[in-house]
């Protein structure tokens, strides 16, 4: 791990000699004359508030590179990406939408509300079908691996030739992962890692390009399966989660456009303000599914996408998070052969936790509190050792095949650690009758005694978790947790970030549920007689919410689940009191691993709040000038080059009107944006032909939604020479009443009306009214506190 | 209204059995052809201003009155004091049996025949009618707080179900299944194998000459357990009764008949080859992969105009 990391940074520098990586601020542009106006901008900077260091140097070295095309840097933490857009999430309020609400009665809105929870209800039930498929699924095919090898092993444990069973189990576990990596890779990128980011982005207000989509889904769930079967160290509850936000954003659309089937319902839900809503229903109800936890769904889709909820949106979303914890029950049920038992939870089941072992002292609480900081530390070890290898990986591991093979090798390689683990391991345990092992190994112990090691690595994760806070004491060896514990540390960090769907939960839950069961049973060996409190498991579940806590930094939302899953509400305070400190610690080191690969992604993820010490920026220095405006009633040609320009991609353009004897911006009186104008085109909407045609239908809002999600391009769209000439009245289509906001507006400031707005763009004016620039997400997510204050990111193509 | 007093005189016989039959345990029978009409009135109105409201403090002084009443009729029967006196007995012979097959473990074996007798006394007592459509179900089982016959039955129940003898004792037939019977002598032979061999000395020898037969004895075994045939005395370890457990400790512990860790060569040798592999796939890839770069935007920003130097001016 050690050596990537050092041949990262090696790269790195040697590639900074060429561009300077990371330029602290406004470097350049396309003219050397531009460059030098920025230097000068810089230096305000610099004396300004920013204490940015050699930036003169790296001004001048700008200058040679700028001559040339485009300067290329290898990829980095601190660009945003091109790629992606924001949702539009603010109501476009223009004549057609005013005449479709007045046209709808009274009986309409409250069907719009039925629809809504019905809406949740499907969402929940479809959320819960696919978490039971997937259980069942992986538990068959593991099932069939474990016996397959089992049987093998036991074989060649009699006659010799184990080598040969561990070249067995490393193939089948890489045939598996292949399976999974193929799909993934191949098909659909998007379906890649825990989709825990990705949904996070959405619920942001980010659009990750097809995320939400349905081929995503069945890659993901094929994905899922495999690599879980695959005996890679990941679980099945962040793709959960990713998951049940694609069934919503599926279900409330009441179509799909990759099945090109329309089933003409719930077509008021077309656009991103309601279908954002029903997505957190959605990842309410997967983490609902995934944990057996409806509240800790509410809470992780308010804590995610908390800056848009209101009271009934939160009880829709629990609605949802029941009936897909219902479902999930339900169908289990029946796969049990108990059918009607509602009381098995989730996919995982952390098992009951017995009267007499849960309870707990006033004088273990620093112990706890201790413990959470251990998690914090080992968790921000895991973060970062996994950055420096996501780095490595997207900047020398991006073909698809590069990616399969991988994927293969890690298997191959947890395999053959997991079998070297098993074999060299003496710590033989008797097999109780209270233990359930669905695959003991006996290998070199005696009879009627089972392999210890073989229980933690012979198993699926989820099972192994389950064994280290249920097996009673004395099961486990220390030697044999704390090897565990390391192996499995180096091989989850190894794995979170491969091109496999698979999720980071179950992992750290098993590396801090191995060392909590260590730590718990070195506490009853040095305490005198202390062995009555010190239980194991207890310890167990302590060090898994500790380790969590450390790597994702989730707080209410995951106190909550972990509460839920055991089934345990006596061990609140303990959990938040460690979810606390690892947090609290890990975040003095390094960010959660979620948010780490927001940023790998060069995702322009707005946080909760606005740099610090960012006052002094004004809207004037963020905004991006000169804007391209269209005015009330435009030529064709006009709207068709701009549209076409593909190296200024706009989205919205602020509608003027021009102010007389100036040759300046004109005033504000609307906002347009690219998807309806496409529509416009589309349809055709000129002046010239409405007057000659009288009988043309006029243009509905019905017809926006149906374009949505996915406008065609402009190049789609064929505007003879003629027609090029004619004229567009924008008045009725554009957005009359746009935000806008004053030059001196300070970051903080306009920050806050994005977040809180669910913003895309945000018009700059100077005190007459007329547009001097726009505002839009990416400027303002390229301010962030680095190592010397105040930075700015790069923007980039990919 | 005879209705009403018949039904009167059925709740105020209930409260008596239960109050009373603790304190009293007097042999007499109680016909309802033989209670007089005036008797009937009495009790119906000794219950009826009671009954609404029956406190507990308050039945001592109504079984006062009823016992003044009906000085020696309600009683247990002839029948029911004998098969008490039954079932004593058999309890105890059972309980006897169990103490003795205690240590080592042999109480499915030995105590079977015991548990079926109590068991039937048990039925006696619980389901079966004697003379005169008598049942003492509710005089001996269920009259009273302690319940004591039913507690003490239960007992003996639940340790025969803790050892599951159930499995390998059928109590229909009075004897030990097939199962067991077979295990039994599988293991028999094992042992007298072990024994011939031990005396030899060599245990090598051992382990080569008695596999066989230790492989078709833990296979059986494991076949038993799977099926959930498996009681307590098959399943106990003790040191001085050949059992399984011992069997096994015996096999692979004192003759070390277990398998050698023997191939640690090739183990090594495929591990270590198999975590060479992603050294070369990084150490390839880094090599011989383009670095995938990424081309800069420049975005359009405001270029310097008066009001913005004034900025400068006021941050210079």
């Amino acid at each position: 791990m050690a050596n990537i990391t050092k041949k990262v940074s090696w790269s790195s520098r040697g590639d900074e000699s060429g561009g300077g990586e990371r330029t602290p601020l406004l470097n350049g542009s396309e003219e050397v004359r531009y460059t030098r106006q920025f230097s000068g901008d810089g230096g305000m900077f610099h004396i300004g508030r920013l204490s940015t260091v050699d930036l003169e140097e790296d001004m001048t070295s700008d200058e040679d590179s700028v001559r040339g095309c485009p300067k290329e840097i290898p990829h980095n933490e601190k660009l945003l990406s091109l790629k992606y857009e924001s949702l539009d999430y603010d109501n476009s309020e223009n004549q057609l939408f005013l005449e479709e609400e007045r046209r709808m009665s009274f009986l309409g809105f409250k069907c719009l509300e039925i629809s809504r929870w019905v809406i949740c209800g499907l969402i929940g039930f479809l959320t819960g079908l696919i978490a039971c498929c997937i259980d069942i699924a992986v538990e068959n095919l593991a099932g069939v691996k474990y016996f397959v090898v089992k049987q093998n092993i036991e074989k060649f444990t009699e006659v010799g030739g184990l080598s040969i069973s561990l070249i067995l189990w490393a193939v089948l576990n890489s045939a598996f992962v292949m399976v999974g990596a193929v799909i993934v890779a191949f098909f659909e990128p998007g379906a890649a890692g825990s989709g825990i980011p990705q949904i996070k982005c959405y619920l942001n207000g980010v659009k990750i390009p097809r995320v939400v989509r349905l081929k995503t889904l069945v890659v993901k769930v094929c994905g899922v399966i495999c690599s879980v079967a695959g005996g890679l160290a990941v679980g099945k509850e962040g793709p959960m989660i990713h998951s049940g936000a694609v069934v919503a954003a599926g279900v409330s659309q009441g179509r799909s456009t990759s099945l090109k089937k329309d089933f003409k319902i719930f077509e008021y839900f077309r656009r991103d303000t309601e279908k954002r809503d029903f997505v957190s229903a959605g990842a309410a109800a997967g983490v609902s599914a995934a944990f057996g936890a409806p509240v800790g769904g509410v809470l992780f889709s308010l804590e995610e996408g908390a800056s848009f909820w209101n009271q009934m949106l939160t009880w829709r979303i629990f609605f949802a998070s029941m009936i897909s914890t219902f479902t999930l029950n339900f169908f289990l049920s029946i796969y049990n052969k108990k059918p009607g038992d509602l009381s098995s939870p989730g996919l995982i089941n952390f098992g009951r936790f017995e009267s007499d072992s849960v309870a707990y002292n006033l004088y273990e609480i620093p112990l706890f509190i201790v413990m959470g900081a251990v998690g914090g530390l080992l968790g921000a070890l895991f973060n970062i050792l996994n950055y420096w290898l996501t780095i490595f990986r997207i900047r020398y591991v991006h073909r698809p095949c590069l990616q399969v093979m991988e994927a293969m090798l890690v298997a191959a390689v947890t395999a053959t650690v997991s079998f070297a683990m098993i074999y060299f391991s003496n710590d033989c345990q008797p097999l109780g009758p209270d233990q359930s092992e669905d695959y003991p190994l006996q290998l070199f112990c005696a009879d009627g005694e089972y392999n210890s090691m073989a229980t933690a690595f012979f198993n699926t994760p989820e099972r192994s978790v389950r064994s280290l806070f249920h097996n009673p004491p004395g099961s486990y060896n220390p030697l044999t947790l704390s090897l565990f514990t390391l192996t499995y540390f180096f091989l989850a960090c190894w794995t979170y970030g491969l091109t496999v769907s698979a999720g980071v939960f179950i992992p750290s839950l098993l590396i801090g549920a191995a060392w909590g069961r260590l730590f718990g049973i070195l506490l009853a060996s040095i305490t005198p007689n202390g062995s009555i409190w010190a239980d194991p498991g207890k310890y167990a579940l302590i060090g898994a919410a500790a380790q969590l806590g450390g790597i994702v930094r989730m707080t209410l939302s995951l106190t909550v689940i972990m509460v839920e899953a055991t089934g345990n509400v006596t061990y609140g305070l303990p959990i938040m009191l460690v979810l606390l400190t690892a947090k609290i610690v890990g975040d003095y080191f390094v960010e959660g691993l979620y948010d780490i690969h927001i940023k790998l992604q060069s995702v322009p993820f707005l946080h909760l709040e606005a740099p610090a010490t960012s006052h002094w920026l004004t809207a004037r220095e963020v905004m991006g000038a000169p804007v391209t405006c269209f005015n009330r009633i435009e030529k064709v040609g006009t709207i068709v080059d701009v549209l076409s320009n593909t190296s200024t991609n706009h989205n919205g353009f602020p509608v003027v009107v021009p102010v007389a004897a100036s040759d300046d911006m004109g005033k504000i009186c609307g906002l347009i944006l690219r998807s309806q104008l496409i529509v416009l085109l589309k349809h055709k909407v000129f002046v010239e032909l409405a007057r000659s045609r009288l009988t043309q239908r006029k243009l509905q809002l019905k017809d926006f939604r149906d374009a949505y999600p996915r406008f065609p391009p402009i190049q789609s769209i064929h505007v003879s020479q003629d027609e090029r000439e004619c004229m567009m009245d924008l008045t009725e289509f554009m957005n009359p009443t746009p935000y806008t906001v004053p030059q001196e507006t300070s970051l903080p400031r306009v920050f806050k009306l994005f977040r809180a707005l669910g913003l895309r763009h945000l018009v700059v004016v100077d005190s007459e009214n007329r547009v001097v620039g726009l505002v839009t997400r990416k400027d303002l997510a390229r301010y962030h506190m680095g190592k010397h204050g105040l930075e700015e990111m790069q923007l980039a193509q990919t | 209204m005879f209705i009403v007093q018949v039904g009167a005189l059925l709740i105020a016989l209930i409260y008596y059995a239960n109050a009373q039959t603790s304190v009293v345990a007097v042999n007499t029978t109680i016909p309802g052809s033989e209670l007089s009409a005036s008797g009937l009135r009495q009790l119906a109105a000794a219950v009826v201003p009671q009954s609404p409201v029956f406190h507990p403090s308050l039945r001592s002084q109504f079984s006062l009155n009823l016992l003044s009443a009906f000085p020696e009729d309600l009683e247990v029967s002839d029948y029911c004091v004998a098969l008490l006196a039954i079932f004593g007995q058999r309890y105890s012979t059972y309980v006897n049996c169990l103490v003795s097959a205690a240590r080592p473990v042999k109480v499915c074996q030995n105590c079977y025949g015991t548990y079926g007798n109590l068991m039937e006394i048990y039925k006696n007592i619980s389901d079966q009618m004697g003379p005169g459509n008598v049942s003492c179900r509710d005089s001996l089982l269920r009259s009273d707080r302690l319940m004591l016959v039913f507690l003490l039955y239960s007992n003996m129940e639940d340790i025969w179900t803790a050892s599951e003898c159930n499995r390998c004792v059928s109590l229909r037939d009075h004897s030990l299944t097939n199962d067991t019977l077979y295990f039994m002598e599988t293991l028999n032979q094992s042992l007298s194998c072990f024994e011939k061999y031990q005396k030899q000395g060599n245990h090598s020898e051992l382990c080569t000459e008695c596999k066989a037969t230790y492989r078709g004895l833990n296979e059986l075994y494991s076949r038993m357990e799977k099926n959930h045939t498996l009681c307590i005395d098959i399943e106990d370890s003790d040191l001085v009764l050949f059992q399984m457990n011992m069997t096994r400790i015996l096999w692979s512990k004192d003759f070390n008949c277990s398998f050698p860790r023997a191939e640690t060569v090739p183990v090594i040798a495929v591990s270590s080859f198999m975590l060479f592999l992603p050294i070369i796939f990084y150490l390839s890839s880094f090599l011989h992969s383009e670095q995938k770069k990424r081309k800069l935007i420049h975005p359009k920003r405001a270029k310097s105009n008066p009001s913005f130097i004034n900025i400068q001016d006021k941050f210079s």
